[in-house]
């Protein structure tokens, strides 16, 4: 056993006591950030964020754009009567680069629950396996930029959209689609333009789709990192250039500091169970991109957690819409049994796409065979092998 | 599976029996100890006796904890699977199975039941008797077979060969009330009707003869009245004669000179007398042959001073043995002297094939009855004695002499070991029919007679019996003894019975056949009134 | 009627999945698997089996039933309130092999092979279940331990049951009791739980139907 567990154990320790220590000091940090964050004036900051933005200061931080009063909280309205919630989630096989076949498979699950009169349930997956040249690459006819790792991850995202979408077209009553993750696939932002448009162009369709439809849709993110409204009280309390921190001389230092430290989710522990936060927008990169689908986000106490919840504009401009997903994001937390609760529509929606260790290998084998029924053989890497027999 | 089925065979020793185990409807209950059952060998049919039934359980600890209040339902479960019953059975006969089919032909081939020699194997199926069982064993009714009684659960003669019967000396037991005068009759009457033998009963309590009171409250016939002039009534009491339609063809007297010194000695309880009067007797006897006794009663005191004077006898003993025989004399039908013309007169009848009962009226004491019963009876065996050594001389058929059955009741009287060897009883019982003569011995005490005696009785008949020593004394010399002895006390106290012994094939509980209007009838006896029988008997022999 | 499916499969019982949640089919009942055609027989083979337990659990053996119940929302309301669980969750029984019917001879023993694997598993008729139970050697075979429920409380389950199917027939019971008395009459306790637990107590006899053993 090479990993030292003793030394571990003494480091814990002293990681444990060094917290321990700072707790009071961000306590207090975090009491003043959040009396900021209600003493801001929304317009102003906008104005603020607006002016740097046509400046072109480059902000090094992702801000959040206020719509409206920072410290406003909405509560959820009462979900209607008769009503859907459709999950989905993805899952895949990535291509095996030490194995001489070039293949992928996706996993899409999704899950539709219906509540009210006659309540149902649909569990579901989609399984494709990925061996063509337009799915191995974004230009096939060039065989150019092969779909890997995080464009891989955009496709997975895209395509489970797309595939709940379709799977929801029966349905007559009113409906929410919640996605496991962020609508902001903030991950291509440093793909070509071309590659980013050519990923995307399915991700709009499909929510063009919802939007005719009437099905607010929405990025569900549990336990998120971001900092987005931090960062925007940063930019509020600098006097000077966010970029020029180390000139900074303002009395404020300290605390915006410590703002660099705190997570929205801590700032948005104000809202009472089941209440949002205003709509605010966010200055990622890849949104220029999304134009009638830009995504805003609000938070959200969903009990025991403050989550965050991306939406298309379309849906945050219309208030049914934005209404219904509120009411139905937060409905469907009190009907979970974990703490904190988590959708039971993505929770079903991940159980259809996860694939097992088990799975893997079948599917492996599947193609071994299949391949070999054929002829050919399939070759696999020295590095490879090393790793599935682990003799001592 | 039989219809009739009890279980099988499943442990056993040839020397020991049979264990059965009982089949699961059947409960033990619808068993009695001594029941004849059939055991189905492969080659042969087992006739047999339960000799026991246990009680038994595969789980020891259900033993231990029963069920509390168990339902009919799980009762009803446990009986003969976890809980069940295993019955003894002593294999007596064994008969060899035909070939189903020709049934007939081999049955006459084989000639019946034998004893038993082996034992079948396991898993044997055990059967109730049927009624073809009974006849195969028992014989069918008719001839010298004398129908006795029924199985118990059955209405099916069980026959007695009378003829093997009256060829020893029979003895018949139980406790008081349980039939044994009734079981007498009903064997004499047998006896009369098939004509196998003829007979002399004692009657010491009137109660053969006439009608009787039964201790239900009905009249029942006595044996005059069924057989009409066939059977004489003698009598001591003159008194007895002299009722309406209860004829006396003969009264009796007793004459002093034919009381014998055996006869004193087997009184001398009755007569308290003292250890010397035997040898005082012998005295008398030396000096006065066959007036010895009239003469002694005779003596005045100085003569009986003489006497002893002369014949050395002690004159204390002489004294209280003349005062002690004096009440002989005082009873009625004792007459100084008298012929033995009157009981050979009897013997004669005997001869000609009546029957004779003697009566002992208002004479019924033990006195009475011992004396007279063995003084008779001795002349009897006399006379038949004389009969048969001519009969073999002549060998002519007409001189052979009838067999004759003697009844005696309270027989351990005559038959107990003090007295046994010397009462003429003792001498028939223990000759066996050397002079065709046999008895029928009737006692509530078998304890009380002497095993010899016991041993020697050649067909048993008992009731119930509880006392151990009686138990003993019945199956005195019997085989299987314990199966016995379970069925002994098993019985009834009235009207069942065990037989064992000569004159049946195998021992067997019974009912006692009905002694009643059907009876008479299968006696042949006429619908008919003791008024009839009299004047039958004026006919006979004039008005006495 | 089909009631579940086989998901796994032995010589001396099978599990299937019950095509309904939550209602298995009754314990100690008997169940049919209709097998097309065997070697040797003209018409297939009708394999019976007793239910020796069911079970609902998570469909995904590694994701238990958590708690769901609140002040308003408790027992059958979950499932309306949740109807994924109709999805989630499964119902599985188990079925212990007494015997089949081939070219309509009843035989009380194992099969020689076991149902086939995703097979139906329906329930039996009444008339299935008189016939097959006219004989009561079928019951030996389940004095084997197979599941959790301890075998003499599996044969009273049966007994019951069969009772039941057979219109309450009082002479089939008691000779299915006193076949049980003599199966069991080395250990008197679990005899008597069995015959406990199928005592019809006091019935009166207009109400006890007649039937051939
Ligand atoms: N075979 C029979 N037929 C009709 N009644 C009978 C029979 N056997 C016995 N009884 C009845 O039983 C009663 C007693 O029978 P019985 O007088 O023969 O008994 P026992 O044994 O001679 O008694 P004890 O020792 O007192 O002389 C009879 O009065 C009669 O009612
Ligand atoms: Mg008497």
């Amino acid at each position: 056993m090479p990993l030292k567990i003793e030394r571990i154990s003494q480091q814990l320790d002293r990681m444990a006591r060094m917290i321990a220590d700072s707790a009071p000091a961000r306590e207090g940090f975090l009491g003043q950030a959040q009396d900021c964050l209600r003493s801001v004036n929304a317009d102003a900051l906008r104005q603020k964020l607006e002016w740097q933005r046509t400046q072109q200061i480059r902000i090094p931080w992702l801000v959040a754009v206020p719509r409206g009063d920072l410290s406003r909280s909405v509560p959820a309205p009462s979900p209607p009567a008769d009503f859907c919630v459709v999950g989905s989630d993805a899952s895949s096989i990535p291509l095996d680069r030490h194995s001489s076949v070039r293949y992928y498979v996706l996993n899409v699950g999704y899950a539709i629950l219906c509540y009210g009169q006659k309540p149902d349930a649909v569990l579901e997956a989609s399984s494709r396996l990925c061996f063509q040249d337009q799915d191995l690459y974004v230009f096939p006819q060039k065989w150019d930029v092969p779909i890997e790792g995080t464009l891989l991850g955009a496709r997975m995202e895209v395509e489970s959209l797309r595939i709940s979408q379709q799977a929801m077209q029966q349905i007559s009553r009113p409906t929410i689609a919640l996605r496991d993750g962020p609508l902001i696939l903030w991950t291509l932002q440093n793909e070509s333009k071309e590659v980013k448009q050519a990923l995307l162009r399915d991700l709009f369709e499909a929510m063009d789709a919802l939007r005719q439809m009437g099905v607010p849709l929405a990025g569900y993110i549990s336990y998120t990192g971001s900092r987005d409204v931090a960062n925007s009280l940063r930019v509020w309390l600098c006097q000077g250039r966010p970029d020029e921190c180390e000139r900074c001389e303002s009395s404020d230092y300290d605390l915006c500091q410590a703002l660099a430290t705190i997570h929205d989710r801590d700032l948005f522990i104000f809202l009472a169970q089941g209440e949002r936060s205003e709509l605010f927008g966010s200055s990622s990169q890849i949104l220029e991109q999304y134009g009638r689908h830009r995504v805003d986000f609000f938070y959200m106490n969903v009990g025991e957690e403050i989550v965050r919840v991306e939406v298309p504009q379309w849906v945050g401009a219309d208030a049914d819409l934005l209404g219904l997903l509120h009411a139905a994001i937060y409905d469907q937390c009190r009907r979970s049994p974990a703490v904190p609760p988590y959708p039971p529509a993505l929770q079903e929606a991940h159980e259809q796409a996860v694939i097992t260790t088990t799975e893997r290998r079948l599917v492996e084998g599947m193609v071994e065979q299949a391949l070999g029924r054929h002829g050919q053989r399939v070759f696999r890497s020295a590095k490879d092998h090393s790793k599935r027999r682990r003799g001592v | 599976m039989s219809q009739n089925r009890l279980g099988v065979v499943v442990d056993g020793a040839f020397n020991a029996g049979l264990t059965v185990r009982l089949d699961s409807r059947i409960t033990t209950e619808q068993l009695r100890i001594g029941n004849f059952v059939v055991v189905e060998g492969q080659q042969n049919r087992y006739f047999s006796l339960i000799s026991d039934i246990h009680l038994k359980a595969t789980d020891p600890r259900l033993l231990a904890d029963p069920p509390r209040d168990p339902s009919p339902f799980i009762a009803q479960a446990l009986a003969g699977t976890s809980t069940y019953a295993t019955v003894e059975v002593r294999p007596m006969l064994m008969l060899e199975k035909a070939d189903e089919s020709d049934v007939d032909a081999l049955f006459e081939e084989r000639g019946g039941p034998e004893p038993v020699r082996t034992i079948p194997m396991h898993f044997a199926e055990l059967r109730e008797a049927t009624e073809l069982d009974f006849s195969t064993v028992f014989g069918q009714e008719g001839g010298a077979n004398f129908a006795m009684g029924t199985p118990l659960a059955m209405d099916i003669p069980i026959c007695l060969r009378l003829d093997r019967f009256v060829e020893r000396s029979n003895g018949v037991f139980g406790q008081s009330g349980t039939g044994k005068s009734f079981l007498a009759r009903l064997l004499i009457s047998g006896v009369i009707k098939t004509k196998i033998a003829v007979n002399l009963i004692f009657d010491m309590h009137d109660e053969y003869s006439f009608d009787k009171q039964t201790e239900d409250g009905h009249w029942v016939k006595g044996l005059r009245q069924i057989f009409g002039s066939q059977v004489l009534i003698y009598a001591l009491d003159e008194a007895m004669g002299r009722r309406r339609g209860r004829n006396v063809d003969v009264t009796l007297k007793i004459g002093l000179n034919q009381i014998e010194e055996a006869d004193i000695v087997l009184l001398s309880q009755e007569l308290n007398l003292r250890q010397t009067a035997e040898a005082t007797i012998g005295l008398l006897r030396d000096a006065f042959r066959q007036q010895w006794l009239l003469k002694l009663l005779q003596m005045t005191p100085e003569e009986l001073g003489e006497f002893c004077k002369g014949s050395g006898a002690h004159p204390a003993s002489m004294a209280s043995l003349q005062r002690n025989l004096k009440r002989l004399q005082r009873q009625d039908y004792v007459v100084d002297e008298a012929t033995f013309s009157a009981l050979d007169d009897m013997v004669e009848a005997l001869d000609r094939g009546k029957h004779v009962i003697l009566q002992f009226g208002r004479y019924n004491s033990v006195l009475d009855y011992v004396l007279v019963s063995n003084l008779v009876t001795r002349r009897v065996r006399q006379r038949y004695e004389e009969k048969t050594r001519r009969y073999e001389e002549t060998k002519e058929v007409a001189d052979k002499p009838r067999p004759l059955m003697i009844t005696i009741e309270e027989a351990h009287k005559f038959l107990n070991p003090a007295v046994a060897r010397q009462t003429t009883f003792g001498t028939i019982a223990r000759e066996m029919r050397k002079y065709n003569v046999t008895l029928l011995v009737i006692d509530q005490r078998p304890s009380g007679i002497d095993p010899e005696v016991m041993s020697q009785l050649g067909t048993r008949v008992s009731g119930k019996l509880t006392e151990e020593r009686d138990i003993e004394a019945v199956l005195t010399g019997v085989s299987n003894r314990s199966a016995l002895r379970g069925a002994l006390t098993s019985l009834n106290t009235r009207q069942q019975i065990l037989i064992m012994g000569h004159a049946v094939p195998m021992p067997i509980v019974m009912r006692t056949r009905q002694y009643d209007e059907r009876f008479y009838q299968a006696m042949g006896a006429r619908v008919e009134t003791s008024q009839d029988a009299q004047t039958d008997i004026l006919d006979l022999f004039g008005d006495p | 009627m089909s009631i579940g499916e086989i998901i796994e499969t032995t010589s001396t019982a099978f599990v299937a999945e019950s095509f309904e949640l939550n209602s298995p089919p009754p314990l100690g009942s008997l169940v049919v698997v209709q097998v097309s055609s065997e070697t040797g027989t003209s018409t297939g083979l009708d394999l019976y089996a007793v239910v020796i337990y069911g079970q609902t659990v998570g469909l995904d053996p590694s994701r238990r039933a958590v708690r769901r119940s609140t002040d308003k929302v408790f027992d059958a309301a979950i499932y309306d309130q949740h109807p994924q669980l109709e999805h989630t969750l499964r119902t599985e029984f188990g079925a212990a092999l007494v015997g089949f019917v081939a070219d309509s001879v009843v035989r009380q023993h194992l099969p020689s092979q076991p149902p086939p694997l995703h097979y139906s598993v329906h329930t039996a008729s009444v008339e299935q279940v008189r016939r097959f139970t006219n004989s009561l050697h079928y019951l030996r075979l389940l004095l084997v331990p197979h599941g959790e429920v301890p075998p003499p409380q599996v044969l009273a389950a049966n007994v019951r049951e069969v009772y039941q199917q057979r219109g309450v027939d009082r002479l089939w019971l008691d000779a299915a009791a006193r076949e049980i008395a003599t199966l069991l009459q080395s250990d008197h306790q679990a005899l008597l739980t069995v015959l406990y637990s199928i005592d019809p107590g006091k019935v009166s006899p207009s109400t006890v139907r007649g039937g051939q053993i």
